[in-house]
């Protein structure tokens, strides 16, 4: 056991962990952000999606230890000054979603899409959502809504 | 972040609360409504509609209705969150109860105010900003964290516990769990146990097609009639086996279905946490069913149910997988043993491999048919169930029957049940013999259909092309046109459009997103899932290696409703699941002439 720090949506965030940890352990199950969820632990899913420096990562998949000194962002500080990312804003107009559970790790790989700098076209969206699993299958929603988010200006 | 709570408070709670007994609606002094059920959200829209009809017969805003869901010590026992029950039964409780605490009659539905609209998930901002909790987010002070070892076969007796240092490990029977306070370290621990197992072997091999049909019809069990059950499993007209026997052999056409084992693959796998104290049980997990997991608690640990609360939080998918007390009596046997508070997780692994799965079935038909109209049908199905069974065909002789069969695998329901295998067999066979007599699949099912509503559906997709399948589901008239592209042995599907009656709709923002995931979720069954197992054990334990449909795999989806506000309104979590494998065969059958009776649908 250590403690081990990581930047976590801007902010410090310890805990006494093992040593493998997962990401998403290290922040579901030590920080209790419960934003970021487990669905498979292979990569498969993609629920437990977040930001390492910036890109869409599966938070199951890399070791808690290997992501210091990055920056790691999660749906919980996506929400800026009180307004919903254009993603988030996109899901819930669209209602992208039923029970909800895989939409968080959606809306990060959404939000990293939009802050590339390659053009967003259908095609590409497709590509980075097929990862996703939408057990409850709102897959045409959550084009439509990415596609939105993507006509606002955007924000970082 | 979680708010914790801590053991005094929910158990206060629990005291407080069973000493009081269930309510359905109160109105407070602030004029804030609470209604009270045990249905419980899975994503299908639960909560918004029931609330709608607390709103609506208040004459309140939806947003002054607060909904408690799935507490046994706090809503009365509205059954399970199964058969697409919760429009057709709890709707109608919970507008009488509010019309009554009103002081007036229920609002007829061409009155209506807040139902009827497109009212949006109540949960959608807690969802979008990752602040919705599900079972797997609980925490409680105290607590301590549960995994499970499980042997590699699919049944096994636990011969020797594995053991290990530094951490807990918790016997019961066969049930081995390392438990502790650190989450991580339970996992680790569990996954290191070298237990050791004695295999139980299967007592026909479950994914030997051939041998499990053989198996069913050899050991099932004929139907005997019973209309007062939910799905009678014998449903007679006329005299089918007589007049089947009489009818001449070129009017006859034979034909048999399979469907193997599939599962749920909720995104969610299940977590409870269950806490003891005097003797007195609390259980939170995301069950679809909190009174029959009460029920099922009392029987497994011998505790009585007045002692016994669970509370249903709505978990991240069921879709008929989360109704029985499998990780429930999990937790509770841990606690016990514990001494604590005890979260139990289900990794996904567990979720594929000890959960229940669709049970597979056998379908055989038997009918005859004079003159373009369908004669005889007699329709068998073994194993599945009765759900679906009733043919929505105008027919003289009738005989649909459910065999019971003893499986090989621990099976239950899914979403629809049985309604999957019977539409999938009966959808085909029908048109199975619309291209024997050379007539339009549309035509031949008008010509032999006399429901009014089913005719309209049907109507509404006379010019659209494609495979097509319809029936009377749970109430709901609905029909699909399937539209696929085979290259070579691939079947991509192209389009779907669907039409329905549900009656009067209540949502309908929420009956489409519905209907669209039911039919997202059928191309699964239909084109690729599939449950493997060889030797003593489960094959497929990871969702790496079982596909379930994913964004490139879903068509532009095609909705048309038709609002009956006449009539009363119909479930609709399951229907439109029933007509996606059919549609699609027989879409295939018209691009390739090549009849496909087995799923998933294999060319």
């Amino acid at each position: 056991m250590a403690v081990l720090t990581l930047s976590v949506n801007g902010e410090p965030r310890s805990a006494n962990i093992k040593t493998g940890t997962t990401l998403l352990e290290f922040l579901h199950d030590y920080l209790e952000m419960t934003g970021t969820r487990c669905g498979c632990e292979e990569g498969t899913c993609g629920a437990c999606t977040v930001h390492l420096d910036g890109r869409a990562t599966r938070s199951c998949m890399i070791t808690a230890e290997a992501c210091a000194g990055k920056r790691v962002a999660t749906v919980e500080g996506l929400a800026a000054d009180g307004r919903l990312h254009a993603v988030q804003q996109a899901f819930l107009s669209f209602e992208a979603f039923q029970c909800g559970f895989c939409t968080p790790g959606m809306i990060m790989e959404a939000a990293a899409l939009l802050n590339d700098r390659k053009p967003l076209t259908e095609a590409r969206v497709r590509l980075f959502m097929e990862g996703h699993v939408c057990r409850c299958g709102m897959y045409n929603d959550i084009v439509k809504a990415v596609l939105s988010a993507a006509k606002e200006p955007k924000h970082d | 972040m979680t708010e914790r709570m801590t053991r005094r408070d929910a158990l206060g709670a629990t005291l407080l609360a069973l000493a009081a007994g269930p309510v359905r609606v109160e109105v407070a002094r602030d004029g804030t409504v609470t209604a009270y059920t045990a249905k419980v959200e899975l994503g299908q829209g639960a909560m918004t509609e029931l609330t709608m009809a607390v709103a609506e017969e208040l004459r309140v805003p939806v947003s002054r209705v607060k909904l408690v869901m799935g507490d046994t010590a706090r809503c009365p026992d509205d059954g399970g969150t199964w058969a697409s029950l919760t429009t057709p039964e709890a709707v109608p409780l919970l507008r009488q109860a509010a019309a009554e605490k009103r002081g007036g009659a229920v609002t007829p539905a061409a009155e209506w105010k807040v139902m009827g609209t497109p009212v949006r998930d109540l949960r959608g901002l807690a969802i979008v900003t990752g602040r919705q909790q599900y079972p797997s987010d609980l925490r409680m002070e105290g607590m301590l964290y549960a995994r499970a070892a499980r042997p590699p076969h699919y049944r096994a007796k636990l011969s020797k516990a594995g053991e290990a240092r530094g951490v807990r490990i918790l016997k019961d029977a066969d049930l081995c769990a390392a438990v502790s306070a650190d989450p991580v370290e339970a996992k680790r621990a569990a996954a290191a146990l070298q237990c050791e197992w004695e295999p139980i072997p299967f007592p026909v091999p479950p994914s030997d097609r051939a041998a499990l049909m053989r198996s069913f019809k050899e050991n099932s069990t004929p139907p005997v009639e019973n209309m007062k059950t939910r799905y009678p499993p014998l449903l007679r007209r006329g005299d089918a086996h007589a007049a089947w026997g009489a009818a001449r052999a070129e009017d006859r056409h034979s034909s048999r279905y399979f469907l193997p084992f599939i599962t749920h693959v909720p995104m969610e796998p299940r977590a409870a946490l269950a806490v003891w104290r005097d003797g007195a049980l609390e259980v939170r997990s995301g069950t679809q069913a909190p009174y029959a997991v009460r029920a099922e608690l009392s029987r497994a640990l011998g505790v009585a149910e007045e002692k016994i609360r669970v509370m249903a939080l709505g978990p991240g998918g069921g879709f008929g997988g989360k109704q029985r007390a499998e990780v429930e009596i999990e937790a509770a046997r841990l606690a016990r043993l514990a001494g604590a508070p005890v979260l139990l997780q289900w990794s996904r692994e567990e979720e594929f491999t000890c959960a229940y799965h669709r049970p597979a079935a056998l379908v055989e038909i038997d009918s005859s048919a004079a003159g373009g109209r369908l004669e005889t049908w007699i329709h068998r199905n073994y194993n599945a169930g009765a759900p679906g069974l009733m043919t929505p065909y105008d027919t003289a002789h009738i005989s649909c029957e459910f065999h019971r069969a003893p499986s090989p695998v621990r099976q239950g329901s899914y979403r629809s049940l049985a309604a999957v295998s019977n539409t999938f067999a009966r959808e085909s066979h029908v048109d199975e013999w619309a291209a024997r007599l050379k007539q339009d699949p549309l035509e031949f099912r008008l010509r032999n259909v006399a429901d009014e509503r089913l005719r309209a559906v049907l109507e509404r997709l006379r010019k659209v092309p494609g495979g097509l399948a319809c029936t009377i589901e749970k109430q709901a008239r609905i029909a699909l046109r399937a539209q696929v592209e085979v290259q070579g042995r691939l079947i991509r599907v192209k389009r779907l459009v669907y039409a329905g009656d549900y009656g009067a709709i209540v949502n309908p923002l929420n009956l489409r997103k519905q209907i669209e995931g039911a039919l997202v979720q059928g191309l699964g069954g239909a084109l690729f899932e599939e449950v493997l197992f060889e030797g003593t054990e489960q094959k497929t334990r990871l969702l790496s290696s079982y596909r379930v449909p994913r964004l490139s795999d879903t068509p532009p989806v095609d909705v048309e409703l038709i609002d009956r506000r006449d009539i009363a309104s119909a479930g609709a979590g399951e229907a439109a699941i029933t007509l996606v494998a059919p549609a699609i065969a027989n879409a295939v059958f018209a691009a390739t002439g090549r009849r496909l009776r087995e799923l998933p649908l294999r060319l």
